[in-house]
Formats: C-alpha cells, structure tokens, sequence
C-alpha cells in the first residue's frame, strides 16, 4: 500500500514558496506560555513551608490546649446535654424543629445528593475558575447569605420559644404538625430567595450558587445554634451564660 | 573524591535507585526534571495564577497535610491503646500521665482531627464558589463530597475510642438519629453498633473503621482525586481570564 502524503518523489511534483513574512515575536521568545513558572522547586517549597505552618499551628494549639477527657464512659448515667461531636450538631439541632425522619434523614439527604448534582445541574464552562464567577453572581451570594443570616437564627429561636408545634398538639394530626408543617415551612425559606433569583432570569450557575449559599449558610447556623447555644436540657443559652458549670467548649 | 562519586552515582545500586547520572549534562538534567516523582503530583510548570494564595488559600494541599499528621499520631497513639471497653480508658489515662509526650500526641491528634473536617469543608466551599467544579472537573468534584463525608466518619469512629461520658453519649446521640431512616434505620444502626446500644461491639467496629477501613478509603481516593486534578488540567484558576488577575 502507497502513502501518498509520503511519496518519495516529492521533489518532483510539489513545490514550495515563501507565504509571507510575519514582524512579531515568536509565542515562546522571553515569556513562557500562559505565566508559569517551575513547580520544581517553587511550588515544593511552598508546599513545604505550608506543611510547617500547619504543624507550627497544631503544635501552639496543642501545647496550650489539653483534649478534653471526661469519667469513664457509664450507660447508667446521662451527661446533660448529650450532644453529638460538632459536626453533627446541626443534624441534632434540626431534631428540635421536626419529626426525626424529616429533619435527620430526608432534609440531609436531599441537600447531600444536592451537593453530589452540582456539576451536572450547572454545566456552562463559563466563569470557571473565578471567584462567585461575576460581580453579579458576588452579589447574589451576598444577599442570599444575609438573607439567611438573619432568617435562620430567627426560625430556630421562634419555633424554640413559640412552639406552635407543641401547642397544637392533638388538635391536628402528628403527621400534619410534625412533617407537613416544618416541610412547608422549610421549603418557604428556602423558596424564597430561588423565586426571587428566577426572576431575574439566572444562569445555571447563579441558580446554584443561590441555592448553595442558602443552604451552606443555614448548615452553619443549624451547627452554631446546636454547638455552642444549646445548654442542658437543650434549650437555648447564649453561650457565656450556660447555667451550672457547663461549658460548650467543653464538648470538642 | 571525583572517583568515588563517580563510582557511586554509576553502580547499579545507585542505577536502580534514580534512572539517571549525575546532573552535569542537559540529557542528565532533563531527566532529573522529567523522571521525579514530585512531577507525578505537578506539571513540570504551573500557572501563576493557580498559585496566588487568595485563590486556593492551600486547603486542598492543607487537608492532605493535616491527614499525614493524623496518620503519624494516629500510628503513634495505637502502640498505647486497647479498643477495649474495660482497658480503653486507662489507657487513655496512662498516655496522658505516663507516657511521654503522650498528653502532646493525643492534643495534637484530636485538634488535628476537627482541624481537618473544617479544612476540608472550607476547601468544598472554596472549589464551589471559584465555579472549579465545572467541566471537566464533574467527576473530581463527586469524589471530593465522598472524601468530604469520610473525613467525617473518620472523625466520628475515633470519637468513641476515649470511651469516657463524652465519647459515649456522643456516638448514642449521633447513631440514634441513623434509626430514623425509614426503611433501612435499625439495619444501619444494629450494623454500625452490632448490637441495640453502644458497647464492646461497637468499640471494635468502631476501632476497625478508624484505624482501617476509613483510611485507607480516605488514602485510595485521595490519590485519585490529586490525579484527576492534574488529567483534569490543573487548577481552574488557569482557565480564568487574565483580566481578572489586572483587576486586583
């Protein structure tokens, strides 16, 4: 079989000439392509100075601060309040405002699987890369995240102090007031700034970005709320003000 | 002097060791760039702009730094502990006023831990909010959120392992709310406990799960989540438009 691209008689049948003469520099000539730089050694190093500055960090932390060690785990006697470690005190803290199933398990799971979606929900190659990917997108995450500042916290003191819930007990059905209810209510707080941001004719990524703020925002508070704000009984203190000897500190 | 180095660098000990001579010739010098294995982890040349500390903050390279440190401690700790429940607290005990610098290692492996869960929670926040979850970066972004919840099994199983009130009615806390699972809750709670409530049981499960099976699934997808940043192309930070550097 014969290459034609590769014919040996080449010389013959093609011919060459000059195209045209181009005055600028070549993409290579005093500057490397796209500003980089050797990662050897600059990078290493970097790394390596990161590496002590983190262990410098943990060494202060742990010279100054014992880890806390309390009486040898007893079944018998319950410790007031038994909180979970700190990470999953948001999940103890949404326990309080509705039946477990809803609060512990679909909420967290929905919001998990949400957070797995999110390349696929929003796949535009735009804004890749930088920060809140436009100054419009900054704002919506700053508005969106003190919106939920300010209704999380109130939501969780609200339906603490005035448990409707509670009151209304065996006048409507278990199932209404402890699933239907925080559901409704939950989807409301939640709804509220996605229907905002859908009129205002989003990007994928400003709809997620929306979404993603609402719900980070609301997992900090949750925990905060659960950590460091729930004394015994677990009811809400401010966090200098526990009753008894019981510090929240106390539990990491 | 020349002699013996020249002796040692050529021997096939010292062959077998680096696949090339001593760097005094280009072809030995490209080869000490291109044959390195810190060149598995970075390309040989890096953006500048995935460099600019106030893009990363480093927390991705922190929370791999922040689990070598656990893995030494962690390492370091098991030679004083039993995952017994008669023995593991005064093992506990012991550590803190006998052992040698053993009250340092147990600070450093706890503030270590919740050290770690923040980090790489911030590094999740982070990767969302610079948008470098987009294509092609989908799948790296799915293995991240599964190393993100490991981080935290990783945290949670170590918690129980002081056996002390706080461990103990922590981890009864945290496992009771698995029961409110519809469908699967008492199979996930009795297979977590291997038993109604938090005992013996639990604490070697629990001890297996964190000194074993967490991990090494923490270390096998770390690995392929630092491969798939570099097949992926880098940083996002070097798609980005240069103006956005001109701005600040």
């Amino acid at each position: 079989m014969s290459n034609e691209s590769f014919s040996k008689d080449t010389s013959k049948t093609k011919t060459y000439s000059l195209v045209e003469l181009v005055k600028a520099p070549t993409t290579m000539t005093d500057h490397g392509p796209d500003n980089s730089i050797f990662s050897f050694p600059v990078v290493a190093i970097m790394e390596l100075l990161l590496t002590l500055i983190v262990i410098v960090l943990l060494m202060a932390m742990s010279l100054g601060v014992n880890a806390p060690l309390e009486e040898i785990a007893n079944p018998n006697t319950t410790t007031d309040p038994a909180k979970a470690p700190w990470y999953f005190m948001g999940l103890q803290e949404m326990l309080e405002h509705g039946h477990p199933t809803l609060m512990a398990v679909t909420m967290p799971a929905l919001m998990v699987l949400f957070v797995i979606a999110i390349p696929y929900l929003d796949n535009s190659r735009a804004g890749s890369g930088v920060w809140f990917t436009s100054k419009r997108g900054k704002r919506i995450t700053l508005y969106t995240g003190i919106y939920t500042l300010i209704v999380m916290p109130l939501y969780v003191y609200l339906d603490t102090t005035f448990p409707a819930r509670e009151l209304l007990r065996g006048q409507l059905p278990d199932f209404v007031l402890q699933t239907v209810f925080p559901a409704l209510l939950m989807g409301v707080i939640v709804g509220l700034p996605l229907l905002v941001i859908w009129r205002l004719k989003p990007t994928s990524r400003e709809f997620v970005l929306t979404l993603f703020t609402v719900l980070f925002v609301s997992a900090v508070i949750f925990t905060l709320a659960g950590f460091l704000f729930r004394g015994p009984g677990f009811e809400l203190y401010w966090p200098w003000n526990m009753p008894g000897h019981y510090s929240p500190w106390d539990n990491l | 002097m020349q002699r013996i180095k020249d002796f040692i660098v050529n021997s096939r000990v010292w062959r077998s060791f680096f696949r090339h001579g001593w760097p005094d010739n280009p072809l030995d010098r490209s080869l000490v760039m291109t044959s390195n294995i810190f060149f598995h982890l970075h390309s040989v040349k890096v953006s500048r702009k995935s460099l600019r500390a106030t893009y990363s903050f480093g927390l991705g390279i922190m929370s791999a730094i922040v689990f070598g440190v656990l893995s030494i401690t962690g390492i370091l700790l098991m030679f004083y502990y039993t995952p017994t429940v008669e023995r593991a607290y005064s093992y506990i005990i012991t550590l803190q006023t006998l052992v040698p610098f053993g009250q340092l290692l147990r600070n450093l492996h706890r503030w270590g831990a919740h050290l770690m869960v923040i980090v790489v929670v911030f590094h999740m926040v982070r990767v969302f909010y610079t948008g470098a979850y987009k294509p092609p970066r989908e799948f790296n972004w799915v293995v991240g959120v599964v190393l993100l919840l490991l981080t935290l099994g990783a945290s949670f199983t170590g918690y129980l392992l002081p056996w002390d009130q706080l461990a103990y009615w922590a981890i009864t806390v945290g496992t009771s709310v698995a029961a409110y699972e519809p469908m699967m809750g008492s199979v996930i709670k009795a297979t977590l406990l291997g038993g109604p409530e938090v005992g013996q049981e639990a604490l070697t499960r629990f001890y297996a799960l964190h000194i074993m099976v967490i991990p090494a699934g923490i270390a096998l997808l770390t690995s392929l989540h630092m491969w798939r940043v570099r097949k992926d192309g880098g940083l996002a930070a070097q798609d980005a438009p240069d103006a956005e550097i001109v701005e600040e």
